[in-house]
């Protein structure tokens, strides 16, 4: 383990710091020089986040990468990093977007060329670092910290009413994670006895994955009440608050429908760096929240939230594609569209099916790609034409084939045609959906989404790139040039690569997906695992065995003292293996050799 | 198979190696799509259409050594399924690897050519070639030239991943694919708002079908699972263990698990044993619990016959194609004609062993079938558009083929769809040659006389015509009758009044076909030309659009041949036509569910049936003698005489389509577009965002404007407010301690 790989995620998270702290010191009036230490910032931030992601096994330990310092030793916080399957494609997707963002919007952003630039960078470590935060107040520094770059995206390079919408995104948003600051503390206070207090996120689950297991068997047969333990039964109280309040703040984030009301108007008064980045990553931060903390953390009151959430979620999908048909204006209808593509991952999550989980995470994937791209061709549409509204194009496929032709792969992709990105993640969504324990219809009315979205985007496409090209201004539009071709063509190669090769990206997602199912699911909850986050030293000396469904067991490569060495002070003491057996596999109780209990002092 | 001549068993090329190259077929069109779509400008127009008609004909060529080598009986798939049955011989198969895999489901790129996917290898291949040619000079002064040609190997390579795929989600690739290509190709000429408008209602209606496929396909993935599932607690393990083994290999959607869940539960029907997996046990566990297999495969194959009735145009979603024919005659004639429109018919062949399963599902096919073969038929009969009238006739030919599968005589269906291609192809072409050489005129009121002048096509067009409308020695005539007769002979269990519906629904088609055939041919052929013709003389067109005409027009007579029962072929009873023995290893698995369900009860034939021949003959021939005499003698609409109100009214009627677009329009279309806005105004703008968002800012906004007013900064007030609240602290506390 070199410094770099240990450092790996942390230098991923801060090398965007870092660049935006050499383009504050360079003078305002630089631009060319701003843009291009932004572009490699971002290029330098892509390459440690595709490291991360090849260097990722599939086969290895749930979270890699791992790096623990302390921090706030006393309040039991600590800088601690790392990354799981999810994780570490959405870092990625977030790391592919960067250096296209900065490409693609160095022709619309022409006022306070440093402060752009400053913002996407500052944006970039936040969301790297809400990804691969591993702490719950490391998370929430970097989740709240998002905003604020966000924040002044939409409100200085907006367009006409920005104002309103910076405001409207920030409150909206603000709402929300406040009260997931007062449920984080109060699962603080309730998960662990003072004295072992601690934000660490495997020690929280830790604590309350037993009393949820508890409380599980108690809702399902009422004998089992009787000897609650007081944690479980704090949770049968609270949890259902609790994890209200967690989802609150991650489906506005999301946002799911009937708290959707600032994405259209967000994503239409941002700039484009603004809307894609919004699109592209941080929605999928509301449903990374659900699915690394929400869900997780209270599996049961999940589970009576769960026919509420699908079904807004399929709401989400019909309602998102009807608004699009309602709309005039190109940048509402896409993201509206986010809307219902958006319902189609809630609902793949909420299913609680790996093929169902699994999609949901791939079409987080997809989403990004797709709506980015969108916002991105739309953008540089709009840099041209300066209008948003349908009837203000018309036929400008003739004046521009490489940009139509461009949008119209991407379109496909929206849509789902089979052999784009789209179709494996909606296709493994849809399968999850009809599997789990939902009435049918669930299923069903999700899948209208397949013909809605045909409609609305084909409708869009048509208005604007077919018909006779008789507006006078559009008779002189520019096609893609050289710069801009380089920035949309990678979208183009993703699309395709992830509708024909999805395999490889998948493997990484898989297995994160079997541990969330395995997690959520209340019937199942006795076979969810602790979880463990183990330092990246160890996790050299760890190839975890892949056996049957189920089975999470460790097989050992080496020396087990040096393994148990190396746990010490990163394992709380009562959770390290007391006992290897021979064949250097933990033993097939390997479940109660870590306790669930918090750590014995 | 012994009655194959000898010869015809033998491969061209060792089938190892043609098993190992059949990714090129799809390969090459893909690859000539790059090529045309990314370098075409560059290259220029002679290049272009070099390379497109290139890997067109490579891919034929490759498709008819695999046809070759499918012939020869040691052709077998390697398979995970030990002991498969024997519909899995004849055929070649190459397995590309993992597409997707997750959690039990597995999706892997596989291709396998049966006889069933070999004939329809070389009609889309070599059709398509045709067309090809075809089109090199019939767009040869269109801007968009690469473009079209791009599009059009695309074409071909979504309709071969169709036919090649040997699962049913990669066989989903190619179906959307091609309606995507036929999207494209319809609205290719985009500056017309009409056009590109067509394309998209082709997609979205071709959508409303995928919709149903996908579930369909959603629901069968749940049946498979839990027939796996099932099987281990029923009596023979080993045979559970191979299946689960095999399903989890090769994925549930795969064909060969979708086949051996149909034996399983065929050998159950006949096994009277309790435990055994039969058609009528009931599903135990998952989302399907409570349901019977039987009833979940009525459902999986309504839903496919949804998603067949969008890509074949069926009632009710036939809509679109008429429409489609906004694209360029040669797409309309390779894609709206030959091809992709029969995907569902061979959607349905393929999958014949689930059809058989349910009588239910075979008679919705049936009926919708022969509904539509009628119906589009009576629309064509008032269609005064040359293309038009061939779009509904496709449509009602559709229904034939429909009609045949619903009834369980898959050869019948897979024989017309051949000759049909042969000779709709022709007639499309026929027509993109008339309108090529008229100035792009269309309507047949303002042709007229065309025989003098456009001699080949006059005369290929002639003997498309003859065919489609079943004159004796002409292959429609054979596919047609093998229909109509294997209809009429099949008995369908529980429901006997379906046969005899289809059959007259069948016959009355026959008729109006040759009604409107021959009013189209005469109108456009014949007669005096009209005095409304755009231009005053029409013109013969170059070799590259006669020579594929020459071509198809031989192949619509020659293809009579497998249409004769002529073979008596060793271990079945009765005769049976080339086609049918060809096809008869396909159809293996299905005879099995036949015999064991006894859902449908096929015909033996045990001679040549020559009084159905003269029936179906002399139904033709009245048919086109009734146009023949209206329109040679009378020609009323040229005389300026006015036909009787009823008819005149009628005639309104089938013209405006019988008013289903409006209908449509004003039921669906409408309705969920006001639903739309209405959502949109009163939910998303007013109702959350108005009252709930800005209700509760302002709720905010009037509380902190109130409260403002105990702000006054007055300490005296202050101090007043704390005394008060002190001595109404201290009341309380009073109250509470004396009580």
């Amino acid at each position: 383990m070199g410094f770099f790989e240990t450092h790996l995620v942390s230098l991923t998270i801060f090398v965007p710091l870092l660049f935006g702290g050499m383009v504050a010191v360079l003078p305002g009036s630089e631009t060319g020089q701003i843009r291009a230490v932004t572009w490699a910032g971002m290029l330098v931030t892509f390459g440690l986040t595709l490291a991360l992601y090849l260097g990722f096994s599939p086969q290895g330990p749930e979270f890699q990468y791992t790096f623990r310092a302390p921090w706030l030793t006393d309040l039991g916080i600590a800088y601690h990093v790392g990354v799981d399957g999810i994780a570490v494609s959405l870092m990625l997707l977030a790391g592919v977007l960067g250096p296209l963002v900065v490409m693609a919007s160095s022709g619309t952003v022409q006022k306070r060329v440093k402060e752009f630039h400053l913002a996407l960078l500052v944006l970039q470590t936040a969301m790297l670092g809400a990804l691969a935060a591993l702490d719950v107040i490391v998370f929430y520094v970097f989740f709240e910290a998002m905003l604020i770059p966000m924040y002044l995206l939409i409100g200085v390079w907006g367009s006409e009413e920005r104002q309103m919408a910076a405001v409207k995104f920030f409150l909206y948003t603000l709402a929300g994670s406040l009260l997931m600051l007062v449920a984080i503390l109060a699962v603080y206070f309730i998960a662990l006895p003072s004295g072992a207090r601690s934000f660490g996120y495997a020690s929280l689950y830790n604590a309350l994955a037993p009393a949820s297991r508890e409380l599980a068997s108690c809702l399902g047969d009422a004998n089992a009440c009787a000897t609650l333990s007081p944690l479980a039964l704090t949770l049968k109280t609270w949890g259902p608050w609790l994890f209200g309040a967690f989802a609150l703040a991650f489906a506005i984030k999301v946002p799911m429908f009937p708290v959707h009301t600032w994405l259209p108007d967000a994503h239409v008064q941002a700039p484009m760096a603004g809307s894609i980045i919004l699109a592209g990553v941080m929605l999928k931060m509301g449903t990374f929240g659900f699915w690394r903390y929400a869900i997780p953390f209270f599996p049961t009151a999940a589970a009576q939230a769960r026919p509420l959430l699908a079904t807004l979620s399929v709401v989400g999908i019909v309602y998102g594609a009807l608004m699009c048909l309602a709309q005039r204006d190109i940048k509402k209808l896409i993201a509206y569209s986010s809307v219902s593509h958006l319902g189609f991952c809630m609902l793949g999550m909420l299913s609680l099916t790996t093929e169902g989980a699994s999609g949901a995470a791939y079409q987080m994937l997809n989403h990004g790609v797709s709506t980015g791209a969108l916002f991105l061709l739309f953008g540089l549409l709009y840099e041209r034409r300066h209008t948003r509204l349908m009837s203000d194009y018309g036929g400008i496929a003739k004046v521009m084939p490489w940009f139509s032709t461009a949008f119209l792969i991407v379109t496909f992709s929206s849509v789902a045609v089979p052999g784009t990105n789209g179709f494996i993640g909606e296709f493994l969504v849809l399968l999850g959906t009809f599997k789990s324990d939902w009435p049918l219809w669930y299923g069903l009315f999700a899948a209208t989404g397949i013909i809605l979205s045909a409609a609305y985007m084909l409708w869009m496409v048509e208005k604007v790139f077919f018909g006779p090209l008789n507006q006078p201004e559009n008779q002189a539009l520019k096609d893609l040039s050289g710069r801009e071709k380089f920035a949309v063509v990678p979208f183009l190669v993703l699309i395709l690569w992830m509708g024909l090769l999805p395999q490889p990206f998948l493997d990484r997602l898989a297995p994160s997906a079997e541990k969330f199912v395995a997690r959520g699911r209340v019937d199942r909850i006795s076979a969810a695992d602790t979880l463990v986050v183990l330092p990246a030293e160890a996790a050299g000396h760890l190839i975890a065995h892949k056996g049957p469904r189920g089975d999470n067991s460790i097989a050992l490569s080496a020396d087990p003292s040096r393994l148990a060495s190396l746990l010490v002070g990163h394992v709380p003491t009562g959770m390290l293996p007391p006992r290897v057996s021979p064949a250097g596999r933990l033993g097939p109780d390997h479940r109660s050799t870590y306790p669930h209990a918090g750590p014995k002092p | 198979m012994n009655t194959l001549p000898v010869f015809l068993q033998q491969s061209l090329a060792p089938v190892n190696a043609v098993a190992s190259s059949l990714w090129l077929i799809v390969a090459l069109p893909l690859l000539g799509t790059l090529v045309c779509g990314v370098f075409g400008k560059v290259l220029g127009r002679a290049n272009v259409h070099w390379v497109a008609l290139g890997a067109v004909g490579g891919s034929f060529l490759l498709s008819a050594l695999t046809f070759s080598a499918i012939a020869n009986p040691d052709a077998l798939l390697p398979t995970v399924f030990s002991n498969p049955g024997q519909g899995i011989r004849y055929a070649v198969g190459q397995d590309l690897g993992t597409w997707f895999a997750v959690g039990d489901f597995i999706v892997r790129f596989g291709l396998r050519v049966d006889h069933l996917s070999g004939v329809l290898l070389l009609v889309i291949t070599g059709v398509g070639f045709l067309i090809h040619l075809y089109s090199t000079e019939y767009m040869s002064h269109d801007d968009g030239y690469w473009r079209y040609f791009a599009y059009l190997n695309l074409f071909v390579a979504m309709m071969l991943t169709l036919v090649m795929a040997d699962n049913l989600v990669l066989l989903f690739v190619g179906w959307e694919g091609v309606g995507l290509c036929s999207y494209l190709l319809i609205g290719f000429w985009y500056k017309d708002p009409q056009k590109a408008w067509a394309g998209r209602k082709a997609f979205i209606t071709n959508r409303i079908g995928d919709f149903a496929f996908v579930v369909g396909m959603l629901l069968l993935t749940l049946m498979v699972g839990a027939a796996s599932e099932q099987l281990k607690t029923s009596a023979r393990p080993q045979l559970a263990e191979r299946y689960a083994t095999g399903v989890s290999q090769v994925g549930a959607l795969h064909f060969t698990s979708l086949e051996q869940t149909a034996r399983t539960l065929a050998n159950g029907a006949r096994n009277s044993q309790e435990n055994v997996l039969q058609p009528q046990s009931l599903i135990r566990k998952g989302p399907l619990r409570a349901f019977r297999f039987s009833e979940v495969l009525t459902a999986v194959l309504v839903l496919f016959l949804i998603g067949a009735a969008g890509k074949s145009a069926q009632i009710p979603l036939y809509v679109w194609l008429p429409d489609a024919m906004a694209g360029p005659t040669p797409v309309s004639a390779l894609i709206h004609a030959a091809t992709m429109v029969t995907a569902g018919v061979y959607l349905f062949c393929r999958l014949s062993y689930l059809l058989v399963f349910s009588p239910t599902a075979m008679a919705a096919v049936a009926v919708v079938g022969a509904c539509t073969a009628l119906f589009a038929a009576l629309i064509a009969f008032a269609q005064d558009d040359i293309k038009k009238v061939l779009a509904y006739s496709t449509v009602s030919q559709l229904g034939m083929m429909f009609m045949a599968v619903g009834m369980g005589v898959f050869w019948a269906a897979v024989l017309h769809l051949v000759t049909h291609a042969f000779f709709k192809a022709l007639l499309f072409l026929g027509a993109g040659s008339v309108m090529h050489g008229n100035d792009d005129e269309t309507d047949i009121k303002k042709l007229g006389g065309l025989r003098r002048q456009m001699p080949w096509t006059w005369a290929t067009f002639a003997v498309g015509t003859a065919a489609i409308t079943g004159i004796v020695p002409l292959s429609g005539f054979f596919s047609k009758d093998a229909i109509l007769h294997g209809v009429h002979e099949t008995t369908l269990a529980g429901l006997p009044w379906v046969p005899h519906l289809v059959y007259v629904l069948g016959l009355l088609t026959a008729l109006c076909t040759a009604f409107y055939m021959t009013r189209l041919y005469l109108l456009t052929f014949e007669g005096e030309r009209s005095t409304d013709a755009k231009v005053p003389h029409a013109h013969e067109n170059r070799w590259p659009m006669t020579l594929p005409l020459v071509v198809l027009a031989f192949f619509s007579v020659v293809a009579l041949v497998h249409g004769i029962p002529f073979l008596r072929p060793r271990g079945t009873e009765g005769l049976q036509a080339l086609m049918e023995n060809y096809l008869y290893p396909v159809f293996d698995t299905a005879r099995l569910v036949t015999t064991s369900v006894e859902s449908v009860k096929a015909p033996v034939t045990e001679h040549v049936p020559w009084d159905a021949y003269l029936q179906a003959w002399g139904i033709a021939l009245v048919g086109g003698a009734t146009a023949a005499f209206m329109y040679l003698r009378f020609f009323p609409s040229r005389r300026g005489q006015t036909a009787p109100a009823l008819a005149r009214a009628a005639r309104h009627f089938a013209q405006a389509k019988f008013y289903v677009d409006e209908l449509y329009d004003a039921l669906l279309l409408r309705p969920i577009r006001a639903l739309a806005v209405i959502l949109y105004r009163v939910v998303d703008a007013l109702l959350i965002d108005t009252v709930a968002v800005r209700g509760s800012a302002w709720v905010t906004a009037r509380a902190g404007a109130l409260l403002r007013y105990t702000q006054t900064g007055d300490v005296q007030s202050y101090a007043a407010a704390m005394v008060l609240a002190l001595l109404g602290g201290a009341a309380y506390v009073l109250v509470q301690v004396l009580r």
